[in-house]
């Protein structure tokens, strides 16, 4: 479902990212490990479209992102680092917004649905955007790839700022998208919350895909350690 | 997904998102207010100098057929008061004419000037600049475009959505389209009402003679407005778009504002006065008297200059002195030194027209560089209110003294003794129904063929404005940067 192949791409004589070889299946969560500045982000911007890889190629549902820009992104969500959404429109319009922007049409009850789905509370739904918390925010996030229903969802640092309560909320809602047949290539820095979430995980270095495991492999602690030494 | 579809609902979002914002709304009420205020009192204004014009023209001409029985040049000097009318549209945008005279003294010799603007008969608060309609479009609404329009995609970026937007299949034109569009309905918020305002008052107006030209001249100033306005609403997105921030967006608009509507007009001005320096009105009522000695006085008929004239007539007429020609000779002289003089004056009257129009052609063409000065030109030529309409009445006016003084004299010719001495003597006197013969003055405006003519550049330059950028925009927008 996402796919990378030999994906590379430099700023000049700089690496971002080397050859990197990659593939997430229907239903399974990857999580990306790495220091700031491995490489993850740009992974995730190029399964996006917004960098043009020097060479290789990124694929979403077969189809290749660079060829087909507009087609790829049928298929995909993106929950950014901070969603901010538009903060004087509600949590509802936001979605509604969202949502037709990729050509889907729902009634004022679906949305409600996904909402409520993915675990916004009703009282909160119709309220500006404006007051949410992070955690509310990235439930809309939720809300919009749920809308989409997306195959392929990707997430850049999901949990960092988020109380444990929320970020655990957030693994559930993962869990269930992945059970319904949702790729799922998240960034992280959040170790436990990889290692509990995930099926397989990477840790990147220096835009090379150092090592990738199985999650139930590998314990938090030891993954922890891993990681301290691969870096 | 349809791409119309898209750029809608981009538009109805960043309309939706700016009016939720808070004071947005109370903003467009007062711009409202404000252009209803402005346009209410400059119609007002207008009904008063229309009436005041229609007034005085009245007494002046009931006093000129009313003269009692005269020498024809004592009526000739008695002279003739014109007013300066204004278009029906002078309402909506003031132009120069607050700083254009408005009444001015027609006499036989003498060429006199266009006095009493309202700028020479107020207090120093008129040179803050009055407020009219046309100036608030062209001035306040680009910076309420600005302030609304320079975060539109900065934001977007800043907070994540762009990113959002992008990965839900939007693609740039559409996103700077959507956005544009969004901003300008914003915009048209603040001037369709006062728009709608401003054309109803153009049926209100007491003399509807001119109904017809005013309309189309109203339509086609709205029609650039609302180009302009465009063109505004896709350099705000633009900007928003290509900044690094919403900080550096809004300070590089900012920029071109002052850029637009200070600083090119204020350089293109002083540029234009600096090559082409025009006299001080001394300097050239001397010139013109230099030259006018060279020609004799005509008032005097042994005026030496007239002497080969005179020799000429005797010869013709086949007698000695000039009290036995069959017409009035100093009329005759006069005739002929009035048709001297008035060449003279016009002669340097068009070389000092030229200069003015050189300035103005200075302006004119950094009007490429600034929409502003495009619009406020059109604005200006459209409502009369420019120089060429002011113009387009002093020639009026200088013909219709010119045919005075040529007419009074004409009637000395013909109707007066030649051995009259004196031109209180009763016989040199015609009746007073001569005055009445002797039409009234009738101001006529330029026609529209003439003004679209004259601001057939500020058109162009707004057309190739709305052009560049929107192939600008179009050329850009797939570069748009997610992050």
């Amino acid at each position: 479902m996402i796919e990378a192949k030999q994906l590379s791409k430099s700023y000049g004589g700089q690496i971002a990212l080397q050859a990197l070889d990659m593939n997430i299946k229907e239903g399974e969560i990857f999580a990306l490990l790495g220091q700031n500045g491995a490489g993850k982000t740009t992974t995730i911007n190029c399964f996006l479209g917004f960098v043009e890889p020097t060479s290789g190629e990124a694929l979403i549902h077969g189809v290749s992102v660079s060829n087909n820009p507009l087609e790829s992104k049928q298929y995909l969500a993106y929950i950014p680092e901070t969603v901010m959404l538009y903060p004087n429109l509600s949590g509802i319009e936001n979605l509604a917004f969202f949502s037709s922007l990729a050509g889907q049409n729902y009634s004022e009850e679906k949305l409600k649905g996904f909402l409520s789905k993915s675990g916004l509370q009703e009282s909160a739904q119709k309220q500006r955007v404006g007051g949410y918390s992070k955690g509310m925010r990235q439930k809309v996030g939720i809300a919009i790839a749920l809308a989409k229903k997306a195959k392929a969802l990707f997430l850049d640092e999901p949990t960092s700022g988020l109380d444990p309560k929320a970020s655990n909320e957030f693994s559930e809602i993962l869990k269930e998208l992945s059970g319904e047949g949702t790729a799922i290539l998240m960034a992280t820095h959040d170790i436990f919350r990889a290692k509990e979430v995930a099926h397989r995980i990477g840790i990147m270095k220096e835009g090379q895909l150092v090592s990738e495991l199985n999650a139930v492999d590998i314990s938090a602690n030891e993954l922890e350690m891993l990681y301290l030494k691969t870096i | 997904m349809n791409r119309l579809k898209k750029i809608n609902l981009l538009a109805k979002q960043a309309w939706v998102n700016t009016i939720h914002r808070r004071g947005t709304k109370g903003l467009i009420l007062l711009v409202n207010l404000l252009l209803f205020f402005s346009l209410t009192v400059g119609y007002l204004n207008l009904s008063q100098h229309q009436n005041l014009v229609h007034g005085f023209g009245g007494e002046v001409r009931d006093k000129w057929e009313n003269s009692p029985d005269k020498h024809p040049h004592r009526m000739a000097h008695y002279g003739y008061l014109v007013f300066r009318e204004k278009f029906p549209l002078a309402f909506f945008d003031f132009g120069m004419d607050s700083y254009l005279g408005n009444v001015i003294f027609l006499e036989a010799h003498k060429q006199n000037t266009v006095n009493f603007s309202e700028a020479n008969l107020s207090n120093g608060l008129l040179r803050f600049g009055e407020i009219s309609a046309g100036m608030i479009l062209q001035v306040l609404i680009p910076l309420l475009v600005f302030f609304w329009g320079f975060d539109l995609i900065s934001r977007d970026r800043e907070q994540g959505t762009l990113k959002i937007l992008f990965a839900q299949g939007v693609q740039g034109p559409e996103l700077i389209w959507g956005r544009a569009l969004g901003l300008y309905l914003l915009n048209l918020s603040t001037v369709v009402l006062p728009f709608i305002l401003g054309f109803i008052l153009l049926f209100l107006h007491g003399e509807q003679d001119l109904l017809g030209q005013s309309v189309a001249h109203y339509l086609i100033m709205v029609l650039g407005y609302l180009v302009y306005f465009l063109v505004l609403c896709l350099v705000a997105v633009w900007v928003s778009g290509v900044s690094k921030s919403s900080k550096a967006a809004l300070t590089t608009l900012i920029g071109c504002w002052l850029l637009f509507t200070l600083l090119i007009p204020k350089v293109s001005q002083v540029i234009g006065q600096t090559w082409y320096p025009t006299p001080s009105k001394i300097e050239f009522d001397s010139s013109v008297e230099q030259e006018l000695i060279l020609h004799g006085d005509s008032h005097n008929p042994n005026d030496p200059h007239y002497a080969a004239l005179k020799d000429s007539l005797l010869r013709v007429h086949g007698v000695d002195s000039v009290q036995q020609l069959p017409f009035n000779y100093s009329g005759f002289v006069m005739r002929e030194g009035e048709r001297l003089s008035t060449e003279t004056y016009l002669s340097h009257q068009r070389a000092l027209v030229e200069l003015f129009k050189q300035q103005q052609k200075i302006i004119r063409n950094a009007a490429w560089i600034d929409p502003f000065l495009a619009i406020k030109n059109l604005s200006m030529g459209m409502s009369g209110t420019d120089y060429d309409m002011y113009l387009h009445f002093q020639d009026q006016a200088e013909a219709y003294r010119y045919l005075l003084a040529q007419t009074m004299n004409e009637l000395q010719i013909d109707l007066i003794g030649n051995r009259i001495k004196n031109s209180s003597d009763p016989s040199a006197q015609l009746s007073k129904e001569y005055w009445e013969k002797f039409p009234d003055f009738h101001q006529a405006f330029l026609p529209t063929a003439a003004v679209i003519k004259n601001q057939f550049y500020s058109i162009l330059i707004l057309a190739l404005w709305l052009t560049l950028f929107s192939c600008l925009v179009w050329a850009f927008s797939n570069r748009i940067k997610a992050f």
